[in-house]
């Protein structure tokens, strides 16, 4: 066949979020592809500078379903370290222990996606039906399965009971034999070999020069873990280890990807045994002095970085979201390329990708070449303002 | 046995139409069931793909713009005939019929129609995913057709006809061909698995690469009856395998009111389907979706090879011991 | 192996879905569930319209004496929040002085009518 154009979205039953692969195919050989991502955009960065630190975090957090106490942690340590306010050390390891249960809610919801993909909808099941134990922690402990509205700034929102640390060590030791037999499976399961082993190579050189973050570069040997290397949160006091493979593959992605599930759930187990006492938060300034500050996370999908700089109101002047997913892109780009019509979806799904995560707005003034964030004239229309008087006649 | 009234009952009501329809609906239930219930999950209830045959039958049609929609209309009519008058000659409640020497190549010749007519849909639908889905139909048409008609071509060699049924009474007076002939027995397992479409063998309708391949166009009756013919297939390839190689619905003694022959045949060919349904249903939840390309190197290194193997040894067989 | 041996053994065991509306999930306590209003605790202060992210809290009419920290004194407004609009944050409840507006720990629930107001 001649090179034909496949359009693989915006609506296509591989993507779960609306993405354009333009993919020009020559039989069954991927020759180029052309990306558009911007479907997903909804002005966030915008809407954020018009609401104050107690009404941006819920709207932060809801930048993406899965990691999205990553977004409110990042912007509420950058905040707080901009304010120069501590939080206490309870509830530090609050945040770490949500943090890592959405880490391994995540990587669970990978696995079943990435299996999903290649038709092997057995393990699709298995996986959410696993996932559900730490969904249920979640729900427990903070109130709702998604959006868990922890942070604050100067702390965390509700504390943890006896009654639900107890509970929460109680579905541990189900879920380290669900993940010991997910990489059982891994290693043994044949048509999930042959799909996976050798396919999206990427050398460690490319995932440096394509700027991979996450278990994406981890998966190639690129042994940089936020939590380790800039350390945030109480991941300097816990013991744990930072999972790599040599592969570079999606087979090497999703060994990677197991491996931090179960480092993940050492971690919960660790924290939720030595949690210290104490407060919970401290009150904090409600307004923020001048300065700027770049807050790096490590989400599940990579290093999340927020640029947030603020001018002595009690609003953000600017918040950058530079989300993992944006970073992973062009090494999909590169990957694909060569590859069977056939490895797009597994291929697409080895970065783990969160389109609503992905879209925000880039202004490249290409004739000097600085970064604009004047965005005032692309008509996105401000806060409707307070309603207190509202219901007046 | 040749009154008309006969034929025409046997043909229409039973074991002909009306049953096979019955018993594709029930089969299908039984396959979604024992696939959710591996997987955890409590699957659909019993009329559930009645329900789902009624709802389609009544959708609205959609014709693409600038595509044929009488061929459209007649594809799917013609691939549920082919597969409807392939079960007329499988022996059902013990030797059909209608069956006459050369009937199996008549079977699987009329089986293969319905890969033939989803390649038509996949090209005459405008669209890139049907076209993909559509040549990549055929292509699993050539690599798997080889081995799955060399694995059943070894029973007819040993039992010395052409004739399914004449299969089956040679079975009945010695052993059942899957001790026989074991390796032909698993590929001529694999290669229905890969006939009717069914996981690891799916290329053709990949959900997630090509949305639907050549069903994506597909809409309303169209679609119901083409649903039908495969769950009609997994029907006539499982009684077909069951006859060929488990002995049919024949007993190895006859027993003593003539009327119970039929009966226990019939309760024979029931547990037998059942039986290779079961394999069948297993490995489509135990494995995920090859590759094309995969299926191209697993389907001549191996199936073919021991398909070739299979023959080998069966006229070697022939050659040693001369078979009544 | 361990895929077709686990397949089997789920084949003879009972399924984990939960056949809602037979029976239903366990709520936890902590649940962020429908909003709602004590009209006797609620002081008129507006912290809850003025902390939510989504603009769902309107202050109306809604005169009553209250007693509030050893004062009484004569509240002029109440809260309305439109229903389906709350994204369930929770910081009305955190914010509140007197834990008037909380949630509760049932499900938000279903309707017809777009405009259903708590008070």
């Amino acid at each position: 066949m001649p090179e034909v154009v496949v359009p693989i979205g915006p609506h296509h039953p591989a993507l779960k979020e609306p993405v354009n692969f333009r993919v020009i195919a020559d039989g069954e050989k991927i020759v180029r592809l052309e990306l558009d991502l911007s479907y997903n955009h909804r002005g966030i960065e915008k809407a954020a500078e018009q609401r104050n630190f107690i009404r941006v975090l819920p709207l932060l957090e809801r930048v993406c379903g899965i990691c999205s106490h990553s977004h409110a942690t990042v912007f509420a340590k950058g905040i707080e370290e901009i304010m120069g306010i501590a939080i206490p050390p309870r509830a530090q390891y609050i945040r770490t222990i949500i943090a890592e249960l959405e880490r391994m809610h995540s990587h669970l919801l990978w696995l079943g996606i990435a299996a999903h993909e290649i038709g092997f909808n057995t393990l699709f099941m298995w996986t959410w039906r696993d996932r559900e134990a730490v969904q249920d922690t979640l729900e427990e402990m903070s109130g709702n399965r998604v959006h868990y509205g922890m942070n604050e700034i100067g702390g965390v929102r509700c504390d943890l009971t006896p009654a639900q640390v107890g509970a929460a060590l109680l579905r541990l030791p189900n879920l380290e034999e669900r993940i010991k037999k997910y990489m059982d499976i891994l290693n043994s399961e044949d048509t999930l070999l042959i799909r996976f082993r050798g396919v999206g190579r990427m050398s460690k050189e490319e995932a440096l020069k394509y700027g991979a973050v996450g278990p994406t570069a981890r998966a190639s040997g690129v042994d940089y873990d936020v939590r380790r290397d800039d350390p945030y949160l109480a991941y300097a006091e816990i013991p744990w280890n930072v999972i790599t493979d040599t592969r570079g593959d999606v087979y090497g992605r999703t060994r990677v990807r197991i491996g931090e599930l179960r480092e993940s759930l050492q971690i919960v187990r660790y924290c939720l045994e030595n949690i210290p006492g104490g407060p919970i938060r401290i009150d904090a300034p409600k307004n923020a002095p001048k300065g700027e500050i770049l807050s790096r996370y490590e989400a599940p999908r990579g290093e999340v970085a927020h640029y947030i700089r603020t001018n002595g109101t009690d609003k953000v002047e600017r918040v950058d979201i530079r989300s993992p997913t944006l970073a992973n892109w062009t090494s999909v780009a590169m990957c694909l390329v060569n590859q069977n019509l056939a490895d797009i979806p597994v291929i697409v799904a080895a970065i783990d990708p969160c389109l609503s995560c992905t879209c925000r707005m880039v202004v490249v003034n290409q004739k000097d070449s600085t970064n604009g964030t004047d965005r005032t004239n692309v008509g996105i229309a401000p806060d409707p303002g307070d309603r207190r008087n509202r219901g007046r006649p | 046995m040749t009154d008309p009234l006969f034929i025409l009952f046997y043909i229409f009501i039973f074991p002909g139409f009306f049953f096979l329809f019955g018993y594709a609906l029930f089969l299908s239930y039984l396959d979604r069931k024992i696939a959710a219930r591996m997987q955890q999950r409590v699957g659909p209830p019993f009329f559930q793909p009645l329900a789902d045959l009624i709802k389609m039958l009544g959708k609205e049609v959609i014709n693409p713009d600038g595509v044929d929609w009488r061929v459209f209309d007649a594809i799917p009519v013609v691939a549920l005939a082919a597969v409807m008058t392939a079960f007329l000659y499988v022996p059902v409640i013990g030797a059909s019929p209608l069956a006459f020497q050369g009937d199996l190549v008549v079977v699987l010749y009329l089986m293969a129609l319905p890969t033939i007519a989803l390649f038509l849909l996949g090209w005459l639908s405008r669209n890139i995913f049907s076209a993909i889905g559509g040549v990549r139909a055929v292509t699993q048409l050539f690599i798997y057709e080889v081995p799955f008609f060399l694995a059943l071509l070894t029973p007819a060699i040993m039992a010395g006809s052409w004739s399914i049924s004449a299969i089956v009474l040679w079975q009945q007076h010695n052993l059942w061909l899957v001790f026989l002939q074991p390796i032909g027995f698993i590929v001529a397992l694999v290669g229905l698995q890969a006939k009717l479409e069914r996981t690891p063998f799916d290329i053709p309708e990949a959900e997630t690469e090509i949305v639907a391949g050549p069903w994506t166009e597909l809409t309303g009756r169209r679609l119901a009856l083409m649903h039908l013919t495969t769950e009609i297939s997994l029907v006539v390839g499982s009684a077909l395998i069951a006859a060929l190689f488990l002995g049919g619905p024949l007993l190895p003694w006859t027993l003593s009111p003539p009327w119970l022959n039929p009966a226990a045949g019939f309760c024979l060919f029931l547990l037998k389907t059942l039986a290779v349904l079961l394999v069948l249903s297993s490995i489509t939840v135990a494995t995920g979706r090859l590759r094309i390309d995969q299926l191209n190197v697993i389907g001549w290194k191996y199936l073919a090879s021991a398909a070739l193997v299979q023959v080998g040894i069966v006229l070697v067989i022939n050659y040693l011991w001369v078979t009544p | 192996m361990s895929v077709l041996r686990e397949m089997i053994e789920n084949l003879f065991s009972r399924p984990v879905t939960i056949l809602y509306p037979w029976k239903k999930v366990p709520i936890p306590d902590t649940f962020r569930g429908r909003v709602a209003n004590t009209d006797e605790l609620c002081i008129g202060c507006s912290k809850c319209s003025l902390v939510c992210p989504a603009h769902v809290i309107t202050m109306i009419d809604g005169p009553r004496d209250v007693e509030f920290r050893e004062k009484n004194f004569a509240r002029k407004k109440r809260p309305q929040v439109d229903l389906y609009k709350c994204i369930r944050c929770g910081l009305c409840e955190r914010h509140c002085p007197t834990g008037s507006i909380h949630l509760e720990h049932v499900h938000a629930g279903t309707g017809t009518d777009r405009d259903v107001m708590v008070t």
